[in-house]
């Protein structure tokens, strides 16, 4: 090749990885800052698992689009595609006078630790954990609500509805042995746990819980074995209580014609053996914090959310529930929302 | 192609035998390559955004700002957006080192991101059994931890490969493994886990944190000063870039390394122990891959150990930093710029315009595809008017085509196994 015309090349080389940049200079922005002076700004940070996760980070996605959609606040997400990204994507919405930013999960509460450390006027929310200091301890801040629930109360329905089942030897086995599988042994799924043995324990005393930890979130792999196991020790009724994973728990249980009971949300539809799930509104969690600092009620430290506020609850799965047992249900719902029985939210050996 | 064969030319172009213009030549030529994939990534990402019904321009323009903190319209400040950049170059360059010790060598080391895991691992045991001492001691303890952690951890692909020929790509991917279970059983009710929490280890003193670039008290461009998290862990790895300079180009193991790494049986036959050397490298790659783990531990924005480190990329990312880097150290140092300015990019890109920042992961993905299909340069095979006759391969060019297919076939099949 001749020399002027490598050299063309190499002009057009050089123009050509320039075009990103001359672009990004010339264009005139479209898109920013179109909102005016008092439209509230929210920023949604996403955990790894992701936006698709069908767990908390859409659910808190979906707080946020209905607070969007009802409430004409500016709403952006972005996801953490590694937990190096927590600090910088918290402290990109901060840095911009974001009024809200919310994190999900007990994974970023060292990194809302530190951002809100930084920056005292920004609030934030935090889903499913409160803030650590740089130590690793567990602090309250002027600008940091945490939001937490209750998952006992919603543990203890499903617990109420499987004790019951198993006393009127309507279960699969009639074996009044039954099961629940946690993610790992930390409070939100003890919680849950709790319940559960809790409600069995009250409609049917003689039932046996065996209780399981995967170590783990998102394989399906481990949780489906933990099934396995205990329902070769005779669980006919097992409560999911570990995220990505239970899924294995769901399908495992359908495969092998016991009853299932989902977690978190609705999981009626991800197998036939779910016969009800123990639900926990993130969704309404965080759209109750973008409305409080809406409406200038912002309120730090802990904001519980439970069965009165319903901010956890009992939703019915692919079995029709019998008449009695609704009663049952509605009314222990009622002493607990009343305060005249309070579950216990630790798990018994 | 020397000056002797081409055709005479005018007088401007009589100096073309300098040194100085055929130095210019070869840049240019070895910059081609990676500069086409890189527009060529960039122009598809384009038509992707276009097709998700985003504004390339506008998406271009957050990248732009996320990674350089130019041309920014949301407010952001960009001094804190090149502070992330450098943050996330950190690892990467070092990582990037660590590939590309072993691709001279000829040998794939896909295993980086256990080798850096058990890097932290290390260096967060020294970091939290150690607080007490004062952080000049502390600091170089804990990257001295880090960097045996991961030689040690790739010292054993090394010896099994020199010793038995088991391929380094299947023992190192098996080690990540390994690694990912035993980061599992230290943080998940483990002996690591800091109590009243789950997955994470007690995060590492302040005297073991890395000095960041800007005081950590006071406002600085508008921002808190805690708020920059950059580091002097660039420097650290900026000066591991030039001892890989140093060491391939001047020293009598940087040869034997290259050596290996173009034929193994011309090696021998040189005198040069090829198993010796195997390992050797194995342990240099290792060691720049577990002090990664260290800069992580000791900057950065979280200064203790996760079990997310297992879903961390890093150790990938690096493979294609180091192959777009032609596995030299400015090279390396100059596609973790790149790297870690889309990555940073990509969170901006993702809060102001709602492009995913996983659109990134696609550009990343166009660059190490086209790199290891080379496809850029069959095309100026086929099509002749396009560029100058293909030049007679000589020695090194030909083991460096080799390399690269023998790259993409292994890379295609990482992929499955991640799949």
């Amino acid at each position: 090749m001749s020399r002027t015309r490598m050299r063309l090349v190499a002009l057009a080389t050089c123009l050509m990885l320039l075009l990103p940049v001359l672009a990004a200079c010339g264009g005139t922005s479209s898109t920013s800052g179109g909102s005016s002076a008092n439209t509230i700004k929210v920023g949604l940070v996403t955990d790894t698992g992701g936006l698709n996760d069908k767990g908390f980070n859409s659910l808190a996605n979906q707080g946020l689009q209905k607070a969007k959609s009802e409430l004409g606040i500016q709403a952006d997400v972005t996801q953490s595609t590694k937990a190096s990204d927590y600090v910088p994507n918290l402290t990109n919405f901060a840095s911009r006078g974001y009024n809200l930013v919310i994190a999900v999960g007990f994974l970023m509460a060292s990194a809302v630790g530190q951002v809100s450390q930084q920056y005292p006027n920004v609030k934030f929310a935090l889903i499913d954990s409160t803030p650590a200091d740089a130590k690793g301890n567990s602090v309250t801040r002027s600008n940091v609500t945490s939001l937490l629930f209750k998952e006992q109360e919603a543990g203890a329905l499903v617990g109420i509805l499987t004790g019951m089942l198993e006393k009127q030897g309507k279960t699969p086995k009639k074996s009044h042995i039954v099961g629940a599988v946690g993610g790992q042994k930390i409070p939100p799924v003890d919680h849950y746990i709790a319940g559960f043995q809790w409600g069995v324990a009250k409609e049917d005393p003689s039932a046996k819980v065996l209780v399981a930890y995967s170590d783990e979130f998102s394989d399906p792999t481990p949780c489906a074995n933990k099934t396995d196991t205990q329902i070769s020790q005779g669980a006919d009724v097992v409560f999911q209580v570990a995220g990505g994973c239970g899924l294995g728990v769901l399908t495992e249980g359908g495969k092998k014609g016991i009853y299932t009971i989902g977690v978190d949300t609705d999981q009626s539809a991800s197998d036939q053996s779910v016969i009800a799930s123990a639900v926990k509104r993130v969704e309404t969690a965080t759209f109750d914090a973008i409305k409080s600092v809406k409406d200038g009620s912002f309120q730090s430290g802990t904001v519980l959310f439970d069965l009165k506020n319903d901010g956890v609850g009992f939703v019915k799965g692919n079995l029709p529930v019998p008449a009695d047992i609704q009663t049952e249900i509605d009314s222990v719902t009622n002493q607990i929302k009343s305060g005249a029985v309070t579950v216990p939210d630790t798990v018994k050996p | 192609m020397t000056a002797s064969t081409a055709p005479a030319r005018p007088e401007s172009e009589a100096a073309a035998t300098s040194p100085w213009v055929e130095r210019l030549r070869r840049v240019g030529r070895a910059l081609a390559l990676p500069a086409g994939s890189v527009v060529l990534a960039f122009l598809i990402g384009a038509v992707l955004i276009a097709l998700a019904g985003g504004d390339p321009l506008a998406s271009y323009e957050a990248l732009a700002c996320g990674g350089f903190g130019i041309s920014c319209f949301g407010g952001e400040t960009p001094a804190l957006q090149i502070s992330n950049t450098i943050e996330f170059i950190t690892p990467l360059l070092m990582a990037g080192l660590a590939v590309g010790v072993a691709f001279r060598a000829g040998l794939f080391n896909i295993g980086v991101q256990g080798q850096l895991i058990l890097g932290a691992i290390f260096a967060t045991i020294v970091g939290l059994r150690l607080a007490s001492l004062p952080g000049v001691i502390l600091i170089p303890l804990l990257m001295l931890a880090g960097v045996v952690g991961g030689a040690l951890w790739a010292g054993i692909v090394g010896v099994l490969k020199a010793f038995t020929g088991a391929h380094e790509v299947v023992t190192t991917i098996m080690l990540n493994y390994v690694a990912y279970n035993l980061l599992n059983y230290l943080l998940i009710n483990g002996p690591m886990q800091a109590p009243n929490s789950s997955q994470i280890s007690l995060p590492v003193g302040q005297n073991a944190q890395l000095p960041t670039l800007i005081p950590q008290e006071g406002l600085f461009f508008g921002q808190p000063g805690g708020a920059y998290h950059a580091s002097i862990g660039i420097f650290i790895a900026l000066a591991a870039a030039g001892v890989y300079a140093f060491l391939m180009r001047r020293t009598a193991l940087g040869y034997e390394i290259r050596a290996v790494g173009q034929s193994q049986r011309a090696a021998r036959y040189a005198g040069i122990s090829v198993r010796r050397t195997i390992i050797v490298t194995m342990l240099i790659s290792g060691a720049f891959a577990g002090l990664t783990g260290g800069l992580m531990i000791a900057g950065g924005s979280l200064h203790y150990l996760y079990a997310d480190l297992k879903f961390d990329t890093t150790g990938f990312d690096a493979i294609a930093v180091s192959l777009l880097g032609q596995n030299v150290a400015i090279g390396v140092v100059l596609s973790a710029i790149l790297f870690g300015a889309l990555h940073a990019g990509g969170l901006v890109m993702q809060s102001d315009v709602q492009i995913s920042s996983h659109i990134v992961e696609i550009l990343q993905a166009v660059i190490l595809f086209s790199l290891a299909a080379n496809f850029l340069r069959s095309l100026k095979l086929r099509l002749p008017s396009l560029g100058r006759e293909p030049a007679k391969p000589d020695g090194m060019e030909a083991a460096q085509a080799a390399l690269q297919a023998e790259v993409g076939s292994t890379a295609a099949a990482e992929g499955d196994g991640r799949a």
